[in-house]
């Protein structure tokens, strides 16, 4: 697995987050992750990220908090099964060229009800609107002497394929929507937990924390979170990747030597 | 109880996996055969990415192995000028498998494949040898002697270039077809991750005409030989061998094909061959059905570029 290229930056031109002195009139959002960096090691079964933050509202007009997290995007390829004389079968590979490898939101109420269609699609927040990266026009690229079809953005099956990679990343607990995530613990001060599988992705994620009123973006907060492996898992992990030979080698070995003690214990006892 | 595998980036209940290592250990000591047939579908269906579970175990086919080769050598039942020509043809077959099975995964088709050849191999070998077993039961009950076995070898073994004597075998003849057989074997250890002794041994005792002593021996070396360089094909050129994966299982089936191997004196050889037919058969089908039923989502996640 590669590390994937760093997702592009938010479309909307949201303003800094604000950690400077702001005026007591203006809407604000801040947060923090309780623990930026989560590790990865044998024992892991998955992690809880818990993120905090505060709104600073000098009116009373009710505000709606989203928190989006997006793990490292990576190219994904698709197949789909057709039935060809009673037999499944499996087309030739579909490749969008980067969706998130991870995605989820909390939120205090159910997206569809704090911002419209439009906005929503617009900040690419939620999982129907997040932006999986295709071309206009669809072509093929040959990789290693395989043809995939790189699926575009306006084919007519586009719809499908986009579902297709949601549903399956949902059930795989990559792709989560939580529409009551998000809990005010005290007036202006908010929690919000997200659920990391074991099968997450390492790498960068992002998390954006945005502020709604009526509708549409008052405000937004970036943060980053690493999941890296650690210890033996790492060690494991980049002597595959970095000299799989030697490795492979290691694993015969390992097997042999194994076989070979087994057969001496037995043969004694 | 839960433990990270590395390679396989899943978490899984290792007792889990000992066991399983154990049990297939069990089965493939008492059997005399590698077992590989038997572990990948259940480490699929534990989660762990199909890719990862072919490659992984091939290292526990290499320990369950190497424990018998030793095992028979000390019985003088290995023959090693046969085993060693069918690992040339082995490794042969490895490169190649692990070239294919490279390009059918990315073309979106190994599971096909992997389905395709579970089915078609497993069964046609599982119904053969619940036949022969169950015909030789039969015999056996009503009392009858067994009909004298046609000894001859088919006669294109003759004719055949580069004529070989393997004395331990009891044979002269070409080179040719054993290492042809050691290709197919090679072949299959990449795409199935397993050693390919439920081809082998039938083929060199039913076709060959090899000394029945010798066939599981000679072919249990060839199969290490086979494997170990799956092993190291799959680990160099596809990243998916998880140590941490199949050190679980080698611990769990080392100790058990001892086991199993001590449970195999207790029963007649067509009983055990007529239990060894049904669960091929079974596992076969189980893999094949698959092929047949509507899948509950049509569309798959493929491994992609990066991953392969």
């Amino acid at each position: 697995m590669i590390q994937a290229p760093p997702p592009p930056p938010p479309v909307v031109a949201a303003p800094a987050p604000e950690m400077s002195v702001g005026t007591e009139a203006e809407l604000r959002v801040a947060a923090a992750l309780t623990d930026a960096r989560v590790q990865v090691d044998s024992r892991f079964r998955g992690a809880t990220i818990v993120l905090y933050g505060a709104v600073f509202n000098p009116t009373d007009d009710p505000t709606d908090v989203v928190v989006v997290v997006r793990g490292p995007d990576a190219p994904v390829r698709l197949v789909k099964k057709t039935r060809n004389l009673g037999v499944w079968l499996n087309s030739r590979p579909v490749l969008f060229e980067g969706a998130p490898g991870f995605y989820m939101t909390a939120s205090t109420r159910p997206l569809a009800d704090i911002a419209g269609f439009g906005q929503l699609r617009r900040l690419g927040v939620g999982v129907d609107h997040l932006r999986i990266n295709a071309p206009e026009e669809s072509r093929t690229v040959t990789r290693y002497g395989v043809r995939d079809v790189v699926i575009s953005r306006l084919g007519e099956d586009y719809l499908d394929w986009r579902r297709a990679v949601i549903r399956l990343r949902e059930a795989a607990q990559l792709y989560d929507t939580d529409p009551e995530g998000v809990s005010f613990v005290d007036r202006g001060l908010f929690r919000a937990q997200v659920e990391l599988p074991a099968t997450a992705p390492t790498g960068e994620y992002h998390a954006e924390v945005w502020l709604f009123r009526e509708g549409a973006p008052a405000g937004v907060s970036n943060l980053t979170l690493t999941v890296e492996k650690v210890g033996f898992e790492r060690e494991v992990y980049e002597l595959a990747h970095r000299r799989p030979w030697i490795y492979g080698v290691l694993c015969v070995l390992l097997a042999g030597g194994m076989g070979y003690l087994a057969s001496r214990v037995f043969r004694r006892s | 109880m839960e433990i990270y595998l590395p390679i396989a980036e899943v978490s899984v209940n290792w007792p889990l996996l000992v066991l399983l290592g154990a049990l297939v250990g069990f089965v493939s000591g008492l059997f005399g055969i590698g077992g590989g047939f038997l572990m990948a579908p259940v480490l699929i269906f534990m989660g762990i990415p199909p890719t990862v579970a072919v490659a992984s175990q091939a290292s526990h086919v290499v320990a369950s192995s190497t424990s018998g080769v030793i095992r028979y050598s000390g019985q003088g039942a290995v023959d090693f000028r046969m085993g060693g020509i069918m690992a040339v043809g082995g490794a042969i077959g490895a490169i190649g498998g692990v070239e294919l099975f490279r390009y059918l995964r990315l073309l979106g088709q190994a599971d096909l494949v992997v389905a395709l050849s579970y089915l078609i191999f497993l069964g046609a070998i599982g119904l053969l040898m619940l036949y022969e077993s169950l015909t030789e039961i039969l015999r056996r009950r009503r009392g009858e002697i067994a009909p004298h076995k046609e000894r001859r070898r088919p006669l294109w073994l003759y004719g055949l270039p580069w004529k070989m004597r393997f004395p331990k075998s009891g044979l002269y003849i070409s080179a040719i077809p054993p290492l042809g057989l050691g290709v197919v074997a090679g072949v299959l250890s990449a795409i199935m991750g397993v050693g390919g002794g439920f081809i082998l041994v039938p083929v060199m005792l039913y076709a060959l005409r090899m000394k029945a002593g010798v066939v599981v021996g000679t072919s249990l070396f060839q199969i290490i030989i086979t494997t170990a360089i799956t092993t190291i094909l799959q680990a160099g050129r596809n990243q998916t061998v998880d140590i941490v994966l199949s050190t679980l299982l080698l611990v769990g089936g080392v100790v058990g094909a001892q086991a199993g191997a001590l449970y195999a004196g207790r029963f007649r050889a067509e009983e055990l061959r007529a239990v060894l037919g049904l669960l091929i058969l079974f596992v076969g089908i189980q893999m094949g059905l698959d092929l047949f039923v509507r899948p509950s989502d049509i569309f798959l996640l493929a491994p992609g570029i990066s991953d392969g």
